[in-house]
């Protein structure tokens, strides 16, 4: 069997090492915008062939998919989604898992998402308001109290402004920041002329975050185990957002901090937005659809954003996990017979992987970008790891240069989260920085220490939505403005102008 | 012994005016209103010694180091070094020679180095505390004119430090976890005896210096300096408080109809006590003003009007009884001596029992972390006959050294007692 693979990161390598195991024996093909060495090995062990190309150019993969004729094509990110390729490549006969435009678009605007959740009522859901205009914006945000202000659109995972605001004698420098970056905000989305809303305010919850991912035909949905990215870029939960250093998951389907009932409702909402979605869009999902969730007081399990592909790094952890056959699963979701596939998963083990990113990311890709690295895969082989290249090339003379984003994952696994995670840091040590410049990556993920804050936290959370739910207030928020009433929406308030 | 207090914002849009302000307030406790607060303008370091009001107006700046404090030269190190186009200031938990050093050897090594690698301060810092292994060295933070923050836990472990983060905006460290809190953050890590943490646009690193890496922690720091909503070291203050109340029944004789404790920080060991002995735990007096911290005044005349200000007496729920009077400590004995004129001869209690959550302080600190004149320490310098006498009270009773272990144990800490003239508590 032929597969053309679309993408050049770390979570395309992912796949295409679980492609590659495959009893199809395929021959991939990768079209990449850059040369990923761990892409380009596959491909050439396989008997495939990388191509360097535009990913976001549907004539340029359609030229490549008519060069290689493969029986299914597979798009990895989301951006060649959103800019039509597997429609393109549909509409010329390829079978093709990864969803279309106009499915995808519940990943590309998160007010379309949010939107389709209230009119569907699914559980989940978060009081949100979008704006296109800066003035309206910057007006609510002041007196909006305790909110998330986010790019309307997919922007790369970052450029989330989540500000706690319990703290009355605070008000006036959180508003100051929240202003202050909706205009920037809106100043990074001008260059995005897809999209009419820029900024969406919604709700804040807090809770613990993970990742469930599935797989869909368009009628059945497949859950894979749930996996926790880890967002900040620094040790211990601090800093700033990236697309996420690390991931753990396992043993088992859930991890060690959410129930099995709650696992259940999560895939329950995501069945629900597939229906729903199709029926909006008028158009059939086939491919990968992830939930990023927390577990919130309000709800239990929470939408916090769709994507419209696997995780990255959350598939990485997959690797060791998933003993069927993947090719098979991607094939039966083409072919609309996902409902008998049967996943079979090693449940005995637990898997954390890590990000090494050179310093500067995520605030300052520039400066972190061109540094030469170097890897010795031997070793990180040897500890039963895998290495997974990302945001980096590799040039023709042998030598790796990062490209400024996530450069490696490790993926290890081991009988607990915390041995596998020293595990991952011995992997981390055969990378290194061949011009002295730091590289970043966090040893904390997969610590006992973090494990227990996280179920300490879910235990807090859960105890609240379980009230919350005795008294049939999940998802409720209630407001009484003397005079006017009792209001559900938090977002009512006799100072905010409606 | 002071509080330190630093902020980080990753992202320029913040103006952490109202933070220094706030983040100070919750540590107003561990001082006695003075304020130092550093920040980075223009390149420069700056620091600010004022009012809270005035010093928080200064930082306008996305980062910040700051203190309070009550004894310019003993509660804090103040120290700020340059070398080529390097500027740093240090701010310690207490005034200590070796912080002159500490920041002396920092310079003289950067200044030989020469270059402008990320890190760099970093590893200066890491050498030369890695070379003083051994020595007693107190927490510090320190703040770089490119936008650096250090912090450092003393290498005895003695006064704590906190790292907490608000989102993906800040990190702050503070001495209490009670700042974080009151900053809206969560806590992420008490730092190790010995633990360097290092702050900057593009790495957060936390390294561990050579030598021990389990200290013990100053045992007034849970017995006195804490708030009780804070959390040192993973220890909830309050519950240990009240776990130690309740221990003091075991050394307590006097039969009593209602116990008081002395406001604010002596109210869970009274909790603690009433409930193991059984009697009504009562609100004793109630206080005027802002809350002030009596032990840390360095002015005996300031010292007692704070006293008396905390000290009014609800008449009616003490007059006529025999009382069980709870304090964390005493040092000289002028607060409960005052204490004890005021339930005598203004309100007129039956019997006034003196229980003390701490053992008898008969040391100076050999860490200088509290102020403590040997010749002018109660229990080094009166047999109990004679304290009792003085005091005019009915009985005084310490806990036991090896009651207070106990408890340590049942927290799994390991307390400095060198003030009760042995060496550990736990």
């Amino acid at each position: 069997m032929k597969v053309l693979l679309v993408g050049s990161g770390g979570r395309e390598h992912a796949i295409a090492l679980m492609i590659s195991k495959s009893t199809y024996n395929p021959k991939l093909y990768v079209a990449s915008d850059h040369n990923n060495p761990g892409l380009s090995r596959i491909a050439e062990n396989t008997g495939g062939k990388l191509y360097r190309t535009k990913t976001t150019n549907p004539q340029e993969i359609l030229r490549i998919a008519e060069e290689v004729t493969p029986d299914i094509v597979v798009i990895g990110p989301e951006e060649p989604q959103f800019a039509g390729v597997p429609d393109l490549l549909r509409d010329r006969g390829f079978s093709v898992f990864g969803a279309s435009s106009r499915c995808a678009e519940i990943e590309r605007s998160k007010v379309f998402a949010r939107t389709l959740m209230w009119k569907y009522s699914i559980p989940g859901r978060l009081y949100f308001r979008a704006f296109s205009s800066l003035e309206e914006a910057r007006k609510f945000v002041e007196y909006a109290g305790d909110v998330v202000v986010k790019p309307a659109r997919q922007v790369g995972g970052k450029g989330v402004k989540v500000l706690r605001e319990n703290q009355a004698y605070l008000l006036e420098e959180y508003r100051d920041v929240k202003k202050d970056f909706v205009v920037k905000l809106f100043k990074e989305m001008a260059k995005y002329v897809d999209i009419d809303a820029k900024v969406l305010v919604e709700q804040r919850v807090e809770g613990v975050e993970y990742t469930a991912m599935t797989v869909t035909d368009g009628s059945y949905v497949l859950a894979l185990p749930l996996v926790q990215d880890h967002p900040h870029v620094y040790e211990y939960d601090i800093g700033p957002e990236t697309g996420g250093m690390g991931s753990i998951s396992g043993p088992g389907w859930v991890l060690p901090f959410i129930e099995i009932d709650e696992f259940k409702k999560t895939i329950e909402i995501i069945d629900n937005v597939v229906k729903a979605l199709q029926t909006e869009v008028k158009d059939r999902y086939v491919g990968a659809l992830a939930g990023q969730m927390m577990l919130t007081a309000l709800w239990g399990p929470t939408v916090i954003e769709f994507y419209s592909r696997f995780g990255d790094p959350e598939i990485s952890n997959m690797v060791p996990v998933i003993t069927s056959d993947f090719l098979e699963m991607i094939e039966r979701a083409v072919d609309g017979r996902l409902a008998g596939y049967k996943l079979e998963i090693r449940d005995d083990i637990a898997v954390v992987v890590k990000a090494v990113a050179p310093a500067g990311y995520p605030l300052n890709k520039k400066i972190a970008a061109n540094h030469p690295v170097s890897v010795d895969e031997g070793k990180i082989r040897e500890l039963g790891c895998t290495l997974l290249y990302a945001s980096v090339e590799e040039l023709g003379d042998g030598a790796l240069r990062t490209h400024g984003s996530r450069a490696f994952e490790v993926v290890c696994y081991d009988e607990d989260h915390e041995k596998a995670s020293r595990k991952a840091d011995l992997a981390i040590s055969y990378i290194k920085s061949l011009d002295g410049w730091p590289l970043v990556h966090r040893s904390d993920i997969g610590s006992a220490e973090l494990l227990k804050q996280r179920q300490y936290l879910a235990m807090r959370v859960r105890r609240t939505y379980k009230a919350r739910a005795r008294r049939g207030l999940l998802g409720t928020s209630i407001v009484w403005v003397p005079g006017r009433g009792i209001f559900f929406d938090p977002f009512t308030s006799p100072t905010i102008p409606r | 012994m002071g509080g330190l207090l630093a902020l980080y914002a990753f992202d320029d849009l913040w103006n952490l005016s109202n933070h220094v302000y706030y983040g100070l307030t919750a540590l107003d406790h561990r001082g006695s209103e003075k304020y130092v607060a550093c920040t980075v303008s223009n390149g420069r370091v700056k620091c600010y010694k004022d009012s809270k009001e005035r010093i928080s107006k200064e930082v306008t700046t996305p980062l910040a180091i700051a203190a309070t404090y009550s004894n310019e030269y003993s509660d804090i190190y103040l120290g700020s070094y340059s070398t080529n186009n390097l500027e740093f200031v240090m701010i310690g938990d207490r005034d200590s020679k070796i912080m002159d050093i500490i920041g002396e050897e920092v310079t003289s090594r950067l200044r030989s180095l020469n270059t402008s690698m990320t890190n760099e301060i970093l590893l200066t810092f890491k050498e030369v505390l890695n070379e003083l292994n051994g020595k007693d060295i107190p927490s510090f933070i320190a703040i770089t004119n490119k936008g650096e923050i250090l912090a450092y836990r003393s290498s005895t472990g003695l006064t704590p430090l906190t790292l907490g983060g608000y989102g993906f905006d800040l990190a702050l460290i503070s001495s209490e976890s009670r700042a974080i809190d009151i900053l809206g953050g969560d806590i992420r890590k008490w730092l190790r005896p010995n633990e360097l943490l290092y702050l900057s646009k593009y790495a957060v690193k936390s390294i561990q210096i050579q030598g021990k890496d389990t200290g013990h922690l100053c045992a007034f720091e849970l017995l006195y300096m804490a708030r009780h909503d804070s959390i040192v070291d993973g220890i909830n203050v309050y519950k240990f408080r009240k776990v130690l109340g309740h221990a003091l029944a075991e050394n307590l004789d006097a039969d009593v109809d209602i116990v008081v404790g002395v406001p604010e920080t002596a109210i869970p060991y009274a909790i603690g006590l009433a409930q193991a002995i059984n009697k009504p735990f009562e609100i004793g007096f109630v206080s005027t003003g802002k809350h002030m911290r009596s032990a840390l005044r360095v002015d005996p005349l300031q010292k007692l009007i704070a006293i008396h200000l905390k000290m009014n007496p609800v008449v009616h729920v003490l007059e006529g009884k025999k009382i069980a009077l709870v304090d964390d400590s005493m040092v000289t004995g002028a607060t409960m001596k005052t204490v004890s004129q005021i339930l005598r001869y203004r309100v007129g209690v039956e019997e006034l029992h003196v229980v003390i959550a701490s053992p008898p302080l008969i040391r100076g600190c050999p860490y200088k972390l509290m102020p403590i004149d040997v010749k002018s320490l109660l229990a080094a310098n009166l047999d109990t006959e004679n304290a009792v006498k003085y005091l005019e009270v009915d009985s005084l009773t310490w806990i036991k050294p090896k009651v207070m272990s106990k408890v340590a144990r049942i927290f799994n800490v390991k307390l400095c007692g060198k003030c009760f003239g042995i060496d550990f508590v736990g």
